[in-house]
């Protein structure tokens, strides 16, 4: 059968029809045409983005019977959608199609217009080369399942479960300690406002248990998860009996794992452990909820104590930016219990990111507690008595003594991250902390599709952005994972020919995705489609050339290095 | 008179940065040479060597490839294996007695339109200062 090519240039308004002479190019284009093998019409148009340049399209293909469509106008990130969505409409598959960006690369960058219009006649010619090797594909459709996997029940994981669960969609909430409400249950209030932390969460708490559509799963870890957005398959196993053992479907994984607190005795500098009336934060947090006291060993209440900021700061490379406005929470707590207490909190850095924190930093300050920034510090014990030795920022350095010290150590990644990582084929970036698929634009979507990373998992962060977090997860999954609807995996994916490929698992290695599997019995590599991103990293690592990039294969990448260097 | 020099340079580009970086570039109306074609892969990992050594075989007198840069890459570490394939190919292609100042490997993003211009003009004037692929004149080699 003889191709048929459609050509249609768009003036774009005056951005293309004043910088290209259209004409020229018709005219050397309609030359290419060789009855019968190959028939070329080209064509012009004012504006091909339009409704009435879209009708045009499909009623030209259909007249036609155009059996290929090469258009010459703006970027493909601008409109190959648009006009692929023109093709659906006819009988043309998209895949036969090819936008050639004559705007971008070619009207708006070359002054000179008959170079402009040579170039153009370049890229058109490729284009038409490219499209007769491009081959049609067919979208295809997945059920999805709505249900929800969310790992770690603390405040992001009970939110997240509380923003997802709902008559179409179970949520499975999974929690390796005996309950749920994770670290926010040991605080016994939640600052700034220094509001009573119980009824809060607890309050969630119930609604979590009261809610039907929740499963919890207590001292439970997650064994295994396979599969890719829409269809993973879950095998939980209990903590302390292997053989107790659940599987399900889910669609989505919300990893909540939260955090842990670096152990300060693995720097020795602070004393921890081996000096008396040193404690960490949390030991604080923990002491002051279940007795509502906060005594030094000897049962007396301090007259004195150093809240050190910024514990393993240096050491981790980050700021663990929750600390500052904890220890003002601390430091708080002792002047209600111990009036007359001094207090000095030292700090490399203040870190005070919210609208409320600066007034709760004035409000502590002004309740009588010292602020020294330091550049260096340790504590020594001379005579029972402990000192704060430091550094100031102008060089000068001084000594304090207090009766307690309060260490606010960095936070880390919970203990078992990497094991999550490694079930779920995500990353862990040098910090530790999850990998997000992008810092600022997609901070709880990780490189998988389908997993997402909430709260502290990814970062440090207090009880407001652990929520606001959850929320987006709601927000993502909802709009993406909706019962009954299909799903529509990308097209453009690789495929390893079975024949061509010598078992070498050289693909395997490369994928970001884990999406190729190996098949053990026929010694070969095969591509899950439904995982695959098409990025064809696989496709220029293989060594056979087995592997094959839908949409980009090289014969259709040489017709257009053909062009270009004709 | 000689005729001057005209360079026929290839230019893949990744859809996700580079290439968005160039359509930024066209936006803002900067100038560019055109001797560079620009050909769209989706990944700069998908340039396999093979397609770069024909490239440079077939006659091209350079090969541009542009990526995002490192740590930004839209398949998390694409460019990085792209990085990895092109130190490997400039000593491949000393082989052939191709100089390897032919092949240039850029990291422009999406937000860089200056910057492609800059790589693209400046490619193009290093092209032309090395002349035409020898590979035209001795097709022995």
């Amino acid at each position: 059968m003889s191709d048929k090519i459609g050509v249609y240039v768009c003036e774009c308004g005056p951005n293309i029809a004043d910088k290209v002479d259209i004409k020229k190019i018709l005219a050397e284009i309609s030359a290419l045409n060789e009855p019968p093998e190959k028939i070329i019409i080209a064509k012009k148009h004012k504006l091909l983005c339009s409704k009435e340049g879209q009708d045009f399209l499909a009623d030209e293909i259909t007249k036609n019977e155009l059996t290929h469509l090469v258009i010459a106008a703006c970027s493909p990130r601008d409109h190959d959608i648009t006009f692929m969505n023109v093709c659906k409409k006819t009988d043309l598959n998209p895949y036969l199609y090819k936008l050639v960006n004559i705007r971008e690369h070619c009207a708006w960058i070359i002054p000179d217009k008959d170079e402009a219009t040579e170039k153009a006649i370049q890229y058109i010619r490729a284009g038409i080369s490219r499209v007769t090797y491009q081959a049609p594909l067919t979208e295809k459709e997945l059920d999805s399942i709505p249900d929800v996997l969310v790992i770690g029940a603390g405040i992001a994981g009970i939110e997240a479960s509380l923003s997802l669960a709902g008559e179409n969609r179970k949520v499975y909430l999974v929690e390796k300690t005996s309950s749920i409400g994770g670290k926010v249950t040991r605080f016994e209030k939640i600052l700034p406002h220094q509001g009573t932390n119980l009824d809060i969460i607890q309050e969630k708490i119930q609604a979590v248990q009261e809610n039907e559509n929740i499963k919890v799963f207590t001292e439970t870890e997650v064994e295994k998860a396979i599969g890719f957005f829409g269809n993973f398959e879950i095998i939980l196993k209990n903590i302390h009996n292997e053989e107790q053992k659940n599987d399900f479907k889910v669609g989505a994984v919300v990893v909540a794992t939260g955090f842990d607190l670096t152990d300060p005795e693995k720097i020795p500098r602070y004393g921890y452990g081996k000096i008396e009336d040193i404690y960490t934060s949390m030991e604080i947090e923990e002491s002051n909820s279940k007795t509502g006291k906060i005594l030094l060993k000897s049962g007396k209440p301090p007259k004195s104590a150093a809240l050190i900021h910024c514990v393993g700061r240096e050491e981790k490379g980050y700021c663990s930016r929750v600390c500052c406005n904890y220890m003002f929470k601390i430091a708080q707590y002792l002047k209600e219990k111990i009036p007359a207490i001094k207090i000095t909190e030292f700090y490399q850095d203040l870190c005070l990111p919210n609208k409320a924190d600066q007034e709760f930093f004035i409000d502590t300050k002004n309740k009588g507690v010292d602020f020294i920034r330091f550049k260096d510090i340790a504590v020594r014990q001379k005579d029972k008595e402990k000192f704060i030795e430091y550094t100031k920022m102008d060089g000068k350095k001084e000594k304090i003594s207090a009766e307690m010290i309060i260490l606010a150590p960095a936070i880390e990644p919970a203990e078992g991250s990497k094991d999550i990582a490694e079930l779920l084929n995500i990353s862990l970036d040098e910090t530790g902390f999850f990998q997000e698929a992008h810092q600022k634009l997609n901070p709880v979507a990780t490189s998988i599709d389908g997993v997402y990373i909430i709260g502290s998992a990814q970062n440090p962060k207090d009880i407001s952005d652990s929520i606001i977090d959850a929320q987006a997860v709601g927000g993502k999954i909802l709009t993406q994972l909706i019962p009954g609807v299909k799903l529509v995996p990308e097209v453009t994916v690789s495929e390893i020919s079975d024949a061509f490929c010598t078992g070498c698992q050289t693909c395997l290695s490369v994928c970001s995705y884990g999406a190729i599997y190996f098949d053990e019995d026929r010694n070969i590599s095969i591509v899950n489609e439904a995982i695959c991103r098409g990025c064809g990293n696989c496709v220029a690592s293989c060594p056979s050339g087995a592997a094959h990039a839908k949409h980009f294969t090289s014969a259709q990448i040489y017709q257009e290095v053909l062009e270009a260097i004709r | 008179m000689k005729e001057q020099f005209t360079p026929k340079i290839v230019g893949f580009l990744c859809n996700w940065c580079s290439y968005a970086g160039a359509d930024l570039a066209g936006a803002a109306k900067l100038k560019i040479m055109p001797s560079l074609t620009v050909i769209r892969v989706m990944c700069s990992s998908r340039i396999d060597p093979n397609l770069v050594l024909t490239t440079l075989l077939l006659g091209a007198d350079g090969i541009l490839i542009a990526g995002c840069h490192p740590g930004d890459c839209h398949y998390e570490k694409g460019n990085y294996y792209a990085r990895r394939r092109f130190a490997l190919l400039k000593k491949v292609i000393k082989t052939l007695k191709i100089d390897p100042e032919r092949l240039q490997l850029s990291w422009v993003s999406a937000s860089e339109g200056k910057r492609y211009a800059e790589v693209v003009n400046q490619f193009t004037e290093k092209i032309k200062k090395l002349g035409p692929n020898p590979i035209q004149t001795k097709p022995y080699l």
